[in-house]
């Protein structure tokens, strides 16, 4: 999940080569603006890669959160609170911890990594550069276009499959799929049947 | 003897204020036919430059270099292209309104509009460089325009006048000099002479550390600390922890590219 798909480079934004830009501010109105630029930046990155999940610790070392050039970088302990940050109602819901990991001891200072280190932070988190609900209905709008309402469709078939290889949607992970499927179901607009990897949809 | 005398006295008397009154009679018609051929002048001017701003009104609006020598050759025959109705400063009172009138407003409402765009510009930002900005950033932004085709062609010029046309609002925007740059302050704070002086170091090289300052200012430790703190307060710093010694930037570098 942490491996970058997208061969196009990703033009970071003028912010990743300042190099304050690696150290969570201690004023709180300057981190304020910090931790919302870093929100902008995971999230177009996560975009261009297609990364719909961040697993750590590996993750920490993607050019993300590290500006070799300027022998800088986002420590294990600032991600885990700018992730916070970016999960948190202000932060618009952005990031979820899949297995309850990187809950310990959810950042909350600076300098935090210092003292943390790398092994503080562990597990998966889902990044939703789009929220289930407007995954749900980029979906809805392929079968739509595509034809196939009332089709019953694998969850292979819409993840996986050669119909949606040129879809945002494609390589989705399975999880989210299934999440994402439920808010179409809450919706009213289609149908799961079927237990675990068998699992078919049917949209109507 | 006495005769002459006398009559020299008197005649002496009411010739002289014969000649005072001739003399005032002519002075004055000599000032009526001056002012009349200034008015004259004036209006030839008037009709003129309504003429030339009529011609070239696009021009004005949408070529910013031309706008900037109109703006000049105004300034040299001492028209204020921003003084409006409603500001009282600036030529003869009641005939503040004439440029506007004259220009049909578009040369104001020109500026104005680019003002609203700086006041945006600022405040979006604000969070981030604490209300200081480079005069060159603004002007970037304002072209660029809030969405596809919202840009407007502007120059360093057209911001400089936009800010100043600010100030009977009393809005607190002014421009000050940093070093090299020219910085847009929107926040009415004023800087201590510390305070510039680090901020003007850091514009010319990059970032600043406690001992810089201590060993080029000759400060002692404490001062440049609460300068910096000061600063960091303020966000018009943002602090670099992973450097050998904690280095000082601003904020105001983050959209020069930077180089290395």
């Amino acid at each position: 999940m942490s491996t970058e798909q997208n061969p196009k480079p990703f033009h970071f934004p003028p912010h990743h080569s300042f190099p304050p830009f690696f150290t969570l501010q201690p004023t709180s109105s300057t981190r304020a603006s910090q931790l919302s630029s870093w929100s902008a930046l995971i999230l177009s990155y996560c975009a261009h890669h297609r990364l719909f999940s961040l697993r750590f610790p590996s993750a920490l070392a993607l050019p993300l959160f590290c500006n070799e050039g300027l022998g800088r970088r986002l420590r294990a302990g600032d991600v885990k609170a700018v992730l916070a940050w970016m999960g948190s109602a202000e932060g618009g819901g952005r990031v979820e911890w899949v297995d309850g990991g990187g809950k310990k001891g959810v950042g909350t200072g600076t300098g935090e990594g210092e003292i943390l280190g790398e092994e503080g932070l562990t597990g998966r988190c889902w990044v939703f550069w789009r929220r289930a609900e407007e995954w749900a209905a980029v979906v809805e709008e392929w079968v739509e276009r595509t034809g196939q309402k009332g089709v019953v469709l694998t969850l292979y078939e819409i993840g996986e499959g050669e119909g949606t290889a040129g879809e945002e949607f494609h390589g989705m992970d399975g999880e989210l799929l299934r999440r994402v499927l439920g808010v179409v179901v809450k919706r009213g607009r289609a149908q799961v049947f079927g237990e675990g990897d068998g699992l078919g949809v049917k949209f109507f | 003897m006495s005769a002459p005398r006398r009559g020299v006295g008197l005649s002496a008397f009411s010739r002289s204020t014969i000649t005072a009154s001739q003399y005032a009679s002519h002075g004055s018609t000599l000032r009526n036919t001056h002012a009349a051929s200034l008015e004259t002048q004036l209006s030839v001017f008037q009709s003129l430059l309504h003429q030339f701003s009529i011609t070239h009104a696009k021009d004005i609006r949408s070529n910013p270099q031309f706008r900037a020598e109109f703006a000049r050759m105004c300034n040299a025959i001492g028209v204020d292209p921003l003084a409006s109705s409603h500001s009282s400063k600036k030529e003869g009172g009641a005939g503040g309104s004439w440029w506007a009138q004259m220009l049909g407003g578009s040369v104001n409402d020109f500026y104005f509009e680019v003002a609203v765009r700086v006041v945006e510009v600022c405040r979006e930002t604000r969070a981030e460089n604490g209300g200081m900005i480079d005069v060159a950033e603004v002007r970037d932004r304002v072209k660029m325009g809030r969405g596809v085709g919202g840009g407007m062609e502007v120059s360093d010029d057209d911001v400089h006048r936009a800010v100043q046309s600010l100030a009977p609002l009393g809005s607190g925007f002014k421009i000050l000099t940093l070093g090299a740059k020219q910085m847009i302050r929107s926040i009415p704070k004023e800087l201590n002479t510390d305070q510039s002086t680090v901020l003007e170091a850091i514009q010319v090289l990059g970032f600043v550390t406690v001992s810089m300052l201590q060993v080029n200012l000759s400060w002692e430790r404490p001062r440049a600390l609460a300068v910096i703190d000061d600063l960091m307060a303020d966000s018009l710093v943002w602090v670099d922890k992973q450097a050998d010694e904690t280095e000082y930037w601003s904020p105001t570098l983050i959209h020069v590219r930077q180089v290395e």
